[in-house]
């Protein structure tokens, strides 16, 4: 298959522990090679530096949306990709990432200065209460089998 | 002296773990100023553990960290444990020692092939290297895949290890797998040792003086032993507090430490520093010759260091399969339900603290401190350092930007940091 015909992907994390990523590079011990004959990797900081979030096929994103500019970042990653899939557990319910969100009123007081000055938004979001989102594979991290057969359909 | 005004500024520093931002000011051909952002949003983990039961604490800690969730698990474990008197068998203590080598083999491939191979190598990704070195990129997926796989055997998974539990293990090891895992890794020994030749072989080099911490094991297993650091300190793991001191660095969702008033590091360079001849006996036999490069006051050894800690976490996790019958065991059980104590391991990246006070088997009191918070400072000082050297030599080049950016960015990865981690500092006024 040649480049053309490659299918642009970008891996994203949001706000989280990167945990879904870092299982996914795990995942990638026995599955990059034969992916990257359909795939092109445009997007992953965590492996390269030359980023571009433009006409991507498939965008998969990790952690919750929970500052101004997490939902910045998706909003436009979103409008730069045919496919958004949710990755994990955090993307899907925003928790634990999101955990804030169960807080009680003295917890939520101390945190509450931190939250104005960095432009937190009033909750931590789900992917899908911030943007479309296409498909979602859910664990924490995500689950290796349901990974590979939900990215597979994209490819 | 030329006249030159310039801002660097890097956007989310790549091939590191998390997000971070750095800012620097030339002015008047003089560094002005440098900014290390961490970006990390918090997720409010010290809030977040207040009044949560002590078992299920170790498993809500993993999350603060992706990469070495293993660590956080196993370091609030231990000081879970030392709070409440559970005294675990010497069987835990194999397993545990297995879990963190795990760990460090897959985390250390990872940021050695993965994020510092690219620089060495003139390229963006090692995805991109060049078909006649493609063999790096099998050597990558086969070292991380090893150290992924010992997780599975041990822990249950490489990232949020269900089966390391407070007191014990809550799976046996399946002793069908383990002839297998052990030719494994036996199989991807030669694989490190061109690996560790590679980094002993890389011409960077950047030297500071500054003070080098570490947890010191007898067996360099990065679990039990006494704080030492190359100025002379020997500190007990209960009394590592007492030494540091936060910092505060402005525009950053995190802080730094110094340790008795002064700038450290911590990490593999520091533990390869004070404790080498505490390597197992088949990696000195094999290393000998890169081993006779420490200690050494260059950040870039740092890579050297961890391709041999991976080198030892294969030999020792080698020989502990080999000379173990796993049987299964009951975890131990708590004396008591109310206490205080510490745990202190060596996570991937240095010196991981972690503090807790549990009233009725609920946590009353948390702290922690973090291997990259403890290096935040010593990092800004070499950027400085590195940027200063510009100045009086470079101004007025072409390329200033570019090359600025280059170095700076290639000294930070050396320290491996990880900014998820970082996010997460003392905060001791919820009590």
């Amino acid at each position: 298959m040649d480049q053309n015909t490659k299918k642009r992907v970008g891996i994203f994390s949001l706000t989280c522990d990167e945990g879904c990523s870092i299982f996914l590079t795990e995942i990638f011990n026995k599955k990059l090679l034969p992916w990257l004959e359909k795939m092109e990797l445009v997007y992953f900081l965590s492996i390269k530096d030359k980023a571009e979030i433009k006409d991507l096929d498939v965008a998969l994103v990790e952690g919750v949306v929970t500052s101004e500019r997490d939902k910045e970042d998706i909003e436009n990653i979103r409008a730069n990709a045919k496919i958004l899939i949710a990755m994990g557990t955090c993307a899907m319910t925003a928790l634990p990432s999101g955990q804030r969100n169960n807080f009680n009123i003295s917890q939520l007081k101390e945190i509450e200065g931190h939250l104005e000055k960095y432009n937190f938004l009033p909750k931590a979001l789900a992917l899908k209460d911030a943007v479309k989102v296409d498909d979602e594979i859910i664990g924490c991290p995500i689950d290796k089998n349901k990974f590979i057969e939900i990215f597979e359909k994209y490819l | 002296m030329h006249k030159c005004d310039l801002d660097v500024e890097i956007n989310k520093l790549s091939k590191i773990e998390g997000h971070a931002d750095l800012d620097i000011k030339i002015r008047n051909g003089e560094l002005k100023e440098v900014n290390l952002k961490v970006m990390e949003n918090l997720r409010f983990f010290n809030q977040a553990v207040k009044g949560k039961a002590y078992n299920a604490v170790p498993q809500l800690v993993s999350r603060i960290c992706g990469t070495c969730s293993i660590a956080h698990l196993t370091g609030c474990i231990e000081a879970v444990e030392k709070t409440l008197g559970v005294k675990i068998s010497d069987q835990t203590m194999i397993l545990r020692k297995l879990t963190i080598y795990s760990m460090m083999i897959r985390d250390h491939a990872l940021h050695l092939y993965f994020f510092a191979m690219p620089d060495l190598l003139g390229i963006d990704s090692l995805l991109d290297v060049p078909e006649a070195k493609h063999d790096l990129i099998h050597d990558a997926l086969a070292v991380k895949e090893a150290g992924n796989n010992l997780s599975e055997l041990v822990a249950g998974r490489a990232v949020h290890a269900p089966f390391e539990q407070v007191g014990g293990f809550s799976h046996e090891i399946d002793e069908k797998k383990v002839p297998e895992i052990i030719e494994e890794l036996k199989k991807i020994r030669p694989t490190v040792l061109k690996l560790i030749d590679i980094f002993f072989d890389c011409p960077w080099e950047f030297r500071r003086k500054t003070n080098f911490v570490a947890l010191v094991t007898d067996d360099f297993s990065f679990l039990e032993g006494r704080i030492k650091s190359t100025s002379g300190f020997e500190i007990e793991e209960k009394d590592y507090m007492d030494h540091l001191r936060n910092v505060v660095l402005p525009y950053s969702q995190a802080s730094g430490f110094e340790f008795e008033g002064k700038e450290y590091m911590v990490g593999s360079l520091a533990r390869l520093n004070l404790n080498k001849e505490n390597l197992h006996k088949n990696t000195r036999k094999d290393t000998a010759k890169y081993l006779e490069r420490f200690p050494s006051e260059n950040v870039y050894d740092n890579n050297l260091a961890q391709a041999i800690e991976i080198l030892h976490s294969i030999d020792h996790s080698v020989e502990l399969l080999e000379n173990t019958s796993f049987h299964k065991e009951d975890p131990a059980k708590p004396e008591k339900l109310t206490g205080e104590g510490v745990g202190v391991i060596e996570a991937p990246r240095g010196t991981l603290y972690y503090w807790l006070g549990i009233e009725e088997g609920k946590i009353s009191h948390f702290n922690l401190v973090i291997p990259t918070a403890q290096n935040l400072v010593n990092m800004k000082k070499d950027v400085e350092q590195i940027v200063s050297g510009f100045c009086a030599t470079e101004i007025g080049k072409e390329d200033l930007e570019k090359n600025i950016k280059f170095e700076v960015s290639k000294l930070i990865r050396a320290y491996d940091p990880c900014m998820s981690c970082a996010s997460h500092f003392l905060r001791v006024n919820w009590v």
